[in-house]
């Protein structure tokens, strides 16, 4: 075994059906804040030195080889053909043993340092997903999901794509140096002349990215917008066409694309200006090598094989100085990537367990709210000093205004978010001390805004069980009265759904969501405003469902219909944050006025 | 930290949310560290002219094909293949003035040749540069005019084309056309047509100067490095084009299945699901791995491969020639121009390969944009329709009938009168046919039977921009476009003052909305509106069919989906945008539909009832059962 992997302990309320073909990551990054980008990651990038260190060293006997073939042809023809002096056959065959040597070398090195570098990314990848994942409510009520994946696609690609670079620049810088040893045992002037024009390759190098690196941003972010455009003119094509808004269309096409015309005109024109020079700049110091080596083989100083020679290396010493522009730059964007992973990384999760946390099995349902205080921000308080008590089995509607708390209830019965003041109980423990996946396991939520997944809608109910059976699946849908649509549609239960599949009114969406929460048949079950768009008759056979399956079942109904709240059995009337009243619908309706007001609001609606 | 902050925030990229069409993936917006010179860049672009291209209602109908789209670029097409022809001819003198220094230079101890040929050597890189600087530009410029009239000559056929055309998944496979089939055709007109023109001529240059050297050597040569390359960069084409569709498909389906978790992360917290959901991308992460694992298998065995071929193929000329060196049969000089020559020959041959690739894209894309082009829209105005005059709004369906492709009937038969001003909302089951009546009288659709007219005229012989403008849709989901507030409004009259915006959002009730955000008219909406909620955008919708003041309202299903205040909301701004209108009301509730002035019960493909709320409730059949359950519901008992 090596060592232990970084996955985090999982309960038996949280079912895991699928196999991980994969293992966790080996090493965390660093978690000191206060460590430069590089030395954060080094955990992460150093957790496999075996193969590292194999990889550098084959890459150095590759470019060893590589320097040194330049030499031996040089050799080959001053020694065998010129003074013909030794056999020319010797030089044939160390030629090609370099080039074995070289290919069977580099291959090496090649594939494990990219594929380092690629398991580094599936390890980063890994890392900030677990990490997001185990975020409260409370952050991704602040934070874009969109923001988020651009972090988790460009930021970590830029640091992969550097830590696949390092190796190869590094090996790159070091073969510039060895070969210039090599040519300055030639001859010294003449290796001057040959590399003379090199660093203006460097600096037009840098050039040319400063004035590309923004004009291709530009241009990514048009095709952007006009892909947009078009994704628009498409997806709302009803709207377009029904205004006969197609010129206006056409017109802003034509905008975005005489925009986009004129950045990739810029783009060529900013590499028109550079890149030839920049590609003829070597063959500078190749004229250079001529007329001055000419001289000197002329004079005997040399012999011509020099030249064959160094026309070699200055092909071979352009590339360090074409790569090291690109580099510095990969690595000023990396270190920016790196610096927002990180930020993801440190954020402090608000909700998390207690160390010695309570698994609570089977719970009896009893919820207790003891003068709970909560507010999403410090300026705004939603609830102040409610207290609430439901007995197990009860059926209770929490009737409010908008903005009442009554939502919030829910979410802190399933601990997404921790009260200020106060506490909330489920069976008399403080929620906070409670395990969570067993406090969730107990409280099921369906929420008002039903989330579908991109995939079956039999894989869309099961998500709470996953590994239910389809006649488990289809109980639970014939519950919540989405039995006969499902199997209306074309693939049945196997139909894809989400946002990539066939669409679902909203009462269907809705459905789904509530045989979803059924199917996990949780001691505690809360409707948050989850029948909103069904209809009224298919609500109440819903409702009945719900009575009839669930004896023993604590159940607390949030919504706005009178039709849903005449079914429980206890009101509460919620109002400024606090419970004001409490009772049957026909009580409160004869002894609280406040609840006729809230109602009456409510008829108005209706 | 700047989580959230919207100013000063790493988040606050501009750009940002917008898809990016060659890969799928989100376009991350411009990095904040490069936004400065962006910004710098940016002032440096003139003010483009207004465009001045017409939308045409009737296709033009020329086929599409790449001869034709390059004729017209005939003389500018021809002075780049000169450009070619001078920077190829130029870069490739090198090794051929290298083998004159040595043999009549250095052999001859002559160094006024040294000094001529270096000076020579100096014209020639002058030449390419100055060859190759104006090649880029020139190629540059026809292409991207090419691409642009391309772009404007798709969307306008895909504007052209008819309701039946954007159904399901159909329209993701039409954004491709706009996208990944267009950018083909500019990699293969940039990259393909120039790059087989350059590599091409070089191959032919280097071989008819080796084979003038001398044939023997030059036969060695080419045998030596030709096959073995070929083979080695087919294979690898193949190879890594399967990879790397592999890895784009993958990596998709690792954001994918971030952004599911991250956008549905409180169903997976409140359904305990993130342990199975972490082994799931865990593996969904891995898959990704092996992917790019292959790719490194792949490169590492091609770049390395090749460089290994090349000084091999260096020692067998340096052997056979060195032979004939020694023989007498070929100067120092000539052999140093073939070893010289032969790293010129790797990257034509590597390019060349490619470009088939390209090509076959290339052929694909213009195979596809030709058949979009060639499709005719089905609801296609006649040549010569007149413009419809301004209407009172009167509606008559005469006996029509409609279907869906193969489907059978949804409409059979229907005959309705709307009166100009008169509200009618029609109600029954889903798929009775309610949303095709709204569709058949925008013309969405044409009848298989029958005839609709509005004011009498059949609405298949007028201009469909004169017909829809006085016509307001408002559909079911209400769609909004990237931009703010005002222009989503403003969608049908972009130059309406903001008063005009203004007063239309006041009467559909958008004011709290407007208050709400800081920016008022000038907020974004993001993300298909997704910082509203259902009803804000249902009004917005609303408030955009307020403004365009059309004759005549269709508003299909326009408030369900919505919970009771919202709904309230909207039964208000209806009352203001009814007014004075003909109006067909599609009703998912009934509160909706008892206000208007009559109802149709649509079903089974016909109207199964029609009349007054009271007349119809009286009459004690399928209007009075649904509103007595509707009802019961409705009032407190």
């Amino acid at each position: 075994m090596g060592p232990a992997l970084l996955d985090e302990p999982t309960s038996r309320f949280e079912p895991v059906v699928e196999v991980a073909r994969y293992p966790a990551p080996i090493h965390d990054v660093d978690p000191d804040a206060a460590k430069g980008w590089i030395a954060r990651l080094l955990p992460i990038v150093l957790a496999r030195p075996a193969v590292l260190a194999a990889s550098l060293a084959a890459a150095l006997v590759a470019m060893v080889a590589n320097v040194a073939a330049p030499a031996v042809t040089q050799q080959a023809i001053d020694r065998a053909l010129v003074e013909q002096t030794e056999p020319l056959a010797q030089y044939l065959w160390m030629l090609a043993g370099l080039g074995v040597v070289r290919g069977t070398m580099a291959m090496a090195y090649r594939y494990g340092l990219f594929a380092l570098a690629y398991r580094i990314e599936a390890d980063l990848r890994q890392i900030v997903y677990q990490r997001l994942m185990a975020q409260s409510f409370s952050f991704f009520d602040r934070v874009q999901s969109g923001q988020l994946i651009s972090r988790a696609n460009s930021d970590i690609r830029s640091v992969q794509m550097l830590l696949a670079f390092a190796p190869l620049m590094a090996i790159s810088l070091l073969s510039f140096f060895v070969a210039v040893a090599f040519m300055l045992t030639i001859h010294v002037g003449l290796t001057v002349a040959a590399i003379v024009a090199l660093p203006g390759v460097y600096v037009l190098g840098v050039g040319l990215r400063n004035q590309i690196f923004p004009l291709s941003w530009i241009v990514q972010s048009r095709t952007a917008e006009l892909a947009t455009l078009v994704d628009e003119s498409i997806n709302g094509v009803r709207v377009v066409k029904s205004f006969a808004a197609e010129q206006q269309q056409l017109d802003r096409l034509a905008r975005l694309a005489r925009r986009l015309r004129w950045s990739n005109v810029a783009v060529a024109d900013a590499r028109a200006r550079r890149a030839p020079i920049m590609e003829n700049l070597p063959r500078v110091g190749l004229a250079l090598v001529l007329l001055y080596g000419g001289w000197l083989v002329t004079e005997g100083v040399l012999q011509v094989g020099a030249i064959v020679a160094f026309s070699a290396y200055v092909v071979m010493l352009q590339t360090p100085f074409r790569l090291l522009g690109f580099f510095l730059m990969m690595a000023q964007r990396a270190k920016a990537s790196a610096e927002r992973i990180f930020e993801v990384l440190d954020e402090e999760v608000a909700i998390t367990d207690p160390p010695d946390a309570l698994v609570l099995d089977g719970a009896a349902g009893d919820i207790a709210l003891d003068d709970v205080t909560f507010g999403y921000d410090d300026d705004h308080l939603v609830l102040r000093g409610c207290t609430l008590h439901v007995s197990p089995g009860e059926t209770v509607a929490i009737v409010g205004r908008t903005g009442s708390g009554k939502s919030t209830i829910a979410r802190l019965l399933a601990r997404f978010y921790d009260v200020d003041a106060g506490a909330v109980r489920l069976d008399g423990h403080d929620v906070r001390a409670l395990s969570l996946p067993s406090l969730r396991a107990a409280v099921g939520i369906v929420l008002d805004e039903p989330f579908l997944f991109s995939t079956t809608i039999h894989d869309n109910i099961a998500f709470s069980r996953p590994g239910a059976t389809r006649a488990e699946v289809e109980a639970a849908a014939r519950d919540a009265v989405a039995h006969d649509f499902i199997e209306a549609l074309p693939d049945g239960y196997d139909t894809v759904v989400g946002e990539r599949g066939s669409t679902l009114s909203g009462g269907q969406r809705q459905r789904i969501a509530i045989a979803r929460a059924l199917l996990a048949s949780p001691p505690v079950l809360v409707l948050d405003d989850a029948t909103s768009a069904i209809d009224a008759e298919v609500e109440e056979q819903i409702l009945d469902a719900l009575a009839r399956r669930s004896s023993g079942r604590t159940t607390i109904v949030i919504a706005h219909r009178l039709s849903t709240i005449a079914l429980a059995g206890r009101v509460v009337l919620l109002d400024g944050g606090a419970v004001v009243a409490s009772g049957t619908h026909r009580d409160l309706l004869a002894s609280e006025p406040r609840y006729a007001e809230v109602l009456a609001h409510l008829e108005e609606d209706i | 930290m700047g989580w959230g902050a919207p100013a000063g925030s790493p988040f606050a990229g501009p750009g940002a949310g917008a898809a990016s069409a060659a890969a799928g993936l989100p376009f991350a917006g411009i990095p904040p560290e490069l936004a400065e010179r962006v910004q710098g860049v940016l002032a440096t672009e003139p003010v483009h002219p207004d465009p001045a291209v017409r939308f045409e209602a009737v296709d033009p109908g020329e086929r599409f094909t790449l001869r034709g789209y390059l004729r017209p670029h005939r003389a500018a097409l021809l002075g780049a293949l000169v450009l070619v022809v001078v920077e190829t001819v130029a870069m490739q003198a090198g090794p051929l003035l290298t083998k004159i220094a040595i043999d009549r230079g250095i052999a001859m101890g002559d160094t006024s040749i040294l000094v001529a040929v270096c000076a020579a050597y100096l014209g020639s890189i002058l030449c390419n540069a100055l060859a190759g600087a104006a090649r880029l530009a020139v190629t540059a410029r026809i292409g991207e005019q090419l691409m642009e009239e391309l772009r404007l000559r798709v969307f306008s056929h895909l504007q052209r084309l008819s309701m039946d055309f954007y159904t399901g998944e159909r329209a993701g496979r039409l954004m491709t056309r706009m996208t990944s089939d267009i950018d083909a055709l500019s990699v293969l007109f940039q990259d393909g047509l120039v790059s087989l023109a350059v590599q091409g001529l070089t191959l032919v240059v280097i071989t008819a100067i080796l084979f003038q050297l001398d044939p023997t050597l030059a036969t060695v040569t080419v045998a030596a490095i030709v096959p073995a390359m070929v083979v080695l960069t087919w294979w690898f084409r193949g190879a890594s084009d399967r990879a790397y569709g592999s890895v784009r498909d993958r990596i998709a389906e690792v954001l994918s299945d971030l952004q599911e978790n991250l956008s549905g992360i409180r169903v997976v917290t409140a359904s305990n699901r993130r342990a199975q959901n972490r082994v799931h991308h865990r593996n969904v992460i891995g898959d990704h791995l092996d992917a790019n694992l292959t790719t490194a298998r792949i490169g590492a065995v091609y770049g390395p491969g090749s460089e290994a071929l090349g000084i091999v193929a260096q020692a067998v000329v340096l052997g056979v020639g060195g032979h004939m060196v020694l023989r007498g049969e070929l100067t120092i000089g000539e052999l140093t121009a073939f070893v010289l020559y032969l790293t010129a020959f790797f990257a034509p041959i590597q390019q060349l390969v490619q470009l088939y690739n390209t090509y076959q894209q290339g052929r694909a894309a213009i195979a596809k944009l030709d058949d979009l082009l060639q499709t005719p829209p089905t609801v296609a105005e006649r040549p010569g329709a007149a413009v419809l005059p301004p209407v009172e709004g009167s509606i008559e369906l005469d006996h029509v009938s409609f279907g869906y492709g193969q489907a059978g009937e949804v409409l059979h038969d229907v005959t309705l009168h709307v009166a100009p001003g008169e509200t009618i909302a029609l109600v029954g089951p889903t798929g009775a046919g309610k949303s095709t009546i709204a569709k058949l009288i925008g013309r969405f659709y044409d009848p298989t039977g029958g005839t609709v007219r509005i004011d009498g005229v059949d609405i298949r012989t007028v201009t469909l921009a004169s017909l829809r403008s006085q016509l307001g849709v408002v559909p079911q989901e209400a769609f909004l476009f990237h931009g703010t507030i005002r222009d989503n409004v403003a969608f049908a009259r972009p130059d309406a003052p903001d008063a005009d915006v203004l007063e239309a959002c006041a009467a559909v009730g958008l004011e709290p909305l407007l208050r709400r955000l800081p920016d008022g008219l000038d907020s974004t909406v993001h993300e298909r509106g997704a910082s509203l909620s259902a009803g804000e955008r249902q009004l917005l919708a609303l408030a955009r069919a307020f403004l365009a003041r059309p004759r005549v309202l269709v508003l299909d299903e326009a408030t369900s989906n919505l919970d009771l205040r919202s709904e309230a909301a909207i039964e208000q701004a209806l009352d203001a945008l009814l007014e004075g209108r003909t109006a067909i009301v599609i009703a998912h509730r009934l509160a909706t539909a008892r206000r208007a002035d009559r109802i149709a019960v649509i079903d089974g493909g016909g109207i199964a009832e029609l009349g007054t709320h009271d007349e119809l409730v009286a009459a004690g059949a399928r209007y009075a059962s649904l509103y007595a359950t509707w009802a019961r519901h409705a009032e407190p008992s």
